[in-house]
């Protein structure tokens, strides 16, 4: 398991990766997440949603409530243009961060 | 089945956001509950199992309140703060004290009541009248400013009431440690002067103010809100 403070910083890389793919609603979010990082990465309700409302109020991500086949209502987010300009740098710090420590500690699988 | 909603909102239901917007925020993560119940269900954990899992996903509400409350609004609520209360508030305050100013240097006397009626002895007050006219309008723009920024019916009130404030205050507090502190104060008719000063420099401004604000306030939260 990853430890919870280098989990934080990558909060808003692993959810606005994950919207790439397409609009999700808050808990296929989540289960996204843990599934495609083999659980490393895990969000809780109040992790989660904390972090998408400051997403929206960037005005990274919008959220709209939509109804499923089933009638059940959910609030399901996109990536706006200014969220998909936005990840590109961040993906690339994070990229460099990860060049860094692989040099630094000689980890070969950073 | 709990219903995770009623569970969302026991829980944030004071949630400082707008009606619309807490109901929005109290639905989605209510669902979010369901949805982790149900999946646990799926999974063949028992009923109480599947719900213990799902009340796990917040390990203490009122950080979650904050943070939501943190992300949500926090910048708009200093903002619509200044705009709503401050701003109308300090301007009819400075509008009230400035009229009140120019009525004493140029007139006309006031009043100066007493309740021994026309024997003008103490207990005493003054009253201007003209200022207290002055005031009418005064609420009602203190009222038109703090709802055009789209203020709360309680907001828009402090707004209407702000000129008065310094002075209720006043007999609320300092009035009283007068009389602990002030021996030259005639303390046998200390109580009927409190209560006259209150009825001149409270009540009868509160009321002009109102008697301006009020309908300004009730014909701005008839209109319907625009898009």
């Amino acid at each position: 398991m990853i430890a919870p403070g280098i989990k934080r910083g990558t909060a808003e890389l692993a959810v606005l990766s994950v919207l790439e793919e397409g609009p999700l609603h808050g808990y296929e979010m989540a289960r996204r997440i843990e599934e495609q990082t083999h659980g490393a990465l895990r969000f809780t309700l109040a992790s989660l949603y904390p972090l998408l409302y400051r997403l929206e109020k960037r005005g990274w991500v919008r959220g709209a409530w939509e109804t499923s086949d089933t009638g059940r209502r959910r609030r399901c987010y996109r990536l706006t243009p200014e969220g998909k300009k936005k990840l590109a740098p961040i993906r690339k710090e994070w990229d460099e961060l990860f060049r860094a420590l692989r040099r630094l500690t000689k980890v070969s699988h950073v | 089945m709990c219903d995770w909603e009623a569970h969302v909102r026991q829980q944030l239901g004071d949630l400082a956001l707008g009606d619309d917007e807490r109901g929005a925020v109290i639905a989605e993560l209510g669902g979010h509950l369901e949805e982790t119940y149900e999946q646990q269900r799926r999974l063949g954990l028992s009923e109480e199992a599947a719900a213990e899992r799902a009340l796990s996903q917040v390990k203490n509400w009122r950080s979650l309140r904050r943070q939501i409350q943190w992300a949500r609004m926090k910048e708009d609520v200093m903002a619509d703060r200044v705009k709503q209360v401050w701003l109308p508030g300090f301007l009819t305050l400075f509008l009230s004290m400035m009229l009140l100013m120019t009525i004493q240097f140029i007139g006309p006397k006031p009043w100066v009541v007493s309740p021994h009626g026309w024997r003008v002895m103490a207990p005493m007050t003054v009253i201007y009248v003209p200022w207290l006219l002055c005031l009418v309008p005064i609420g009602a723009m203190g009222a038109y400013l703090s709802s055009r920024a789209g203020a709360s019916r309680r907001s828009a009130f402090v707004s209407i009431f702000f000129p008065v404030l310094p002075y209720f205050v006043f007999f609320l507090a300092a009035f009283p440690v007068c009389v602990i502190l002030d021996d030259h104060v005639a303390h046998n008719v200390m109580l009927s002067a409190l209560c006259i000063g209150l009825l001149a420099w409270v009540v009868l401004p509160g009321i002009a103010l109102l008697a301006g604000g009020l309908p300004v306030q009730l014909l701005r939260s008839r209109r319907p809100a625009s898009a």
